[in-house]
This record gives structure tokens, C-alpha cells and sequence, in this order.
């Protein structure tokens, strides 16, 4: 089991900024494609040491979802 | 052959001739359309007589001589009646031009208070605006984190939100 978090600020003036932690690879940036692509255009993106990292469980739900 | 003509100002407002007339120490009586002077000449008091929108002032036409023998005046100052139309003319002006004053200055600050008025409004309207929005903003997130089947932790710290998405994958 893994435990996925994003953390999201909104300050006083509506400004947004999130962060993940627990998921890898490009999926984190997916993620936060989901839920923020209402709220206009990126200022940065910053990517962390998990973005490089291995997407091990979506690699493993694409392999068990084919075995089904 | 030519001539000029000139008119005194026309005495329109009587709390503005009453006024003048305070301020050059004269004495008055008011009685109903008429402001009764001290200036007595030959036919009695001279009087201010509100006619046709304006108070004319009667007198013996003969009053602006001089050598008059005025039955009793008051301000020697002002033996002639052009003399006293003129001081009276003088006052009447000065104390126009001050009640205007006045007005404008009410006028202004009027329009600044309703200048300010109209701020504090726009500055409240901007600032619902911006909370709104806000709050939309944090309702989306909260909704798509949900579908997404993040737990959602709301916290205020330093006037700013913010949320805590958490979910397990297996």
C-alpha cells in the first residue's frame, strides 16, 4: 500500500500552489493536470526527485490490468 | 448723444439684505413684504418693498440731495440714498459671495463624501469578488479530489487554505 498526498495552498489572492509526495514519475504531474486545469496558465513547475523515479505502481496496475 | 445706465444688484434674498443691513448697524422692522428702515424723510420711513421678485426701496425722490432735511437718519455716513443703496449694495454682494462659498465648499465635501462612499463600496465588492472566487476555487479542488478518491484535510494557516489530498494505492 502506498500512500499518495498532494498539498495544495490557495492564498488570499486565489494563487495556487501544490505539491505531491508519493507519486512518481509523470503521473504526479497528471494528477495535478486533474485537479488544477480549471485554474489557468502555470506560473513553474518544479519537479522533484520522485518525478525521475520509477512509476513501479502504475507500471503494476498496468500489468494486473492486462492479466484481467 | 448716449447714456449709461447702471443698476444696483437686485435685492432678491431677504435673509441676505436683513444681514446686510445688521452689518452696516442699520435698524429694521419687518412688516409682512416690507423691511422698514430708520430713514425717515419727508413721506415717513424709507422701506425695502419685495415687488416683481426683488426689494425695491422707497423713498422720497428728493432724498438723494445732500442738503436734505431728512426728518431723522440714523448713519450720517449715508446722508444720500444712493450712498446707503451703495453700502447696503456692498454688504448684499460680500455676504452673496461668502453664502456662495459656503455652498460650494458643502458641495464639495458632499461629493467627496459620496466619493468615498462609492470606494468603500467598490472596495467591498472587489473584496467579496475576490472570496468568492477563492472559495470556488477550494470547493473545485475538494470536488475533483473527491471523484479522484482523495480524503480531503482543510487547514487556514496565515490567511491562505490549505488542503491535505490523501489516497492509498494498492
Amino acid at each position: 500500500m502506498a500512500e499518495q498526498t498532494i498539498a495544495i495552498e490557495i492564498d488570499e489572492n486565489g494563487k495556487i500552489k501544490a505539491e505531491t509526495e508519493g507519486i512518481k514519475g509523470e503521473m504526479c504531474l497528471d494528477e495535478l493536470q486533474k485537479l488544477l486545469e480549471d485554474f489557468g496558465e502555470l506560473q513553474s513547475v518544479n519537479k522533484t526527485d520522485e518525478f525521475y523515479q520509477n512509476q513501479t505502481i502504475n507500471v503494476n496496475n498496468k500489468i494486473q490490468n492486462k492479466k484481467l | 448723444m448716449s447714456a449709461v445706465v447702471k443698476t444696483i444688484t437686485p435685492f432678491i434674498n431677504k435673509e441676505m439684505l436683513l444681514q446686510a443691513l445688521d452689518c452696516l448697524n442699520f435698524k429694521y422692522k419687518i412688516k409682512g413684504n416690507e423691511i422698514v428702515t430708520e430713514r425717515v424723510d419727508y413721506y415717513g420711513n424709507q422701506k425695502f418693498v419685495f415687488v416683481n421678485g426683488r426689494y425695491q426701496f422707497q423713498h422720497d425722490s428728493s432724498a438723494n440731495k445732500t442738503d436734505y432735511p431728512w426728518r431723522n437718519l440714523n448713519a450720517k455716513d449715508y446722508k444720500t440714498v444712493s450712498s446707503f443703496l451703495e453700502a447696503v449694495e456692498k454688504e448684499y454682494n460680500r455676504i452673496y459671495a461668502e453664502k456662495l462659498e459656503e455652498l460650494e465648499r458643502i458641495r464639495q465635501e458632499q461629493l467627496a463624501e459620496q466619493e468615498r462612499i462609492r470606494l468603500e463600496e467598490e472596495m467591498k465588492r472587489i473584496e467579496q469578488e475576490r472570496i468568492a472566487f477563492v472559495e470556488k476555487q477550494k470547493q473545485t479542488i475538494i470536488q475533483k479530489a473527491k471523484e479522484q478518491g482523495y480524503s480531503v484535510q482543510e487547514k487556514k494557516v496565515n490567511n491562505k487554505i490549505k488542503l491535505i489530498l490523501q489516497r492509498n494505492t494498492y
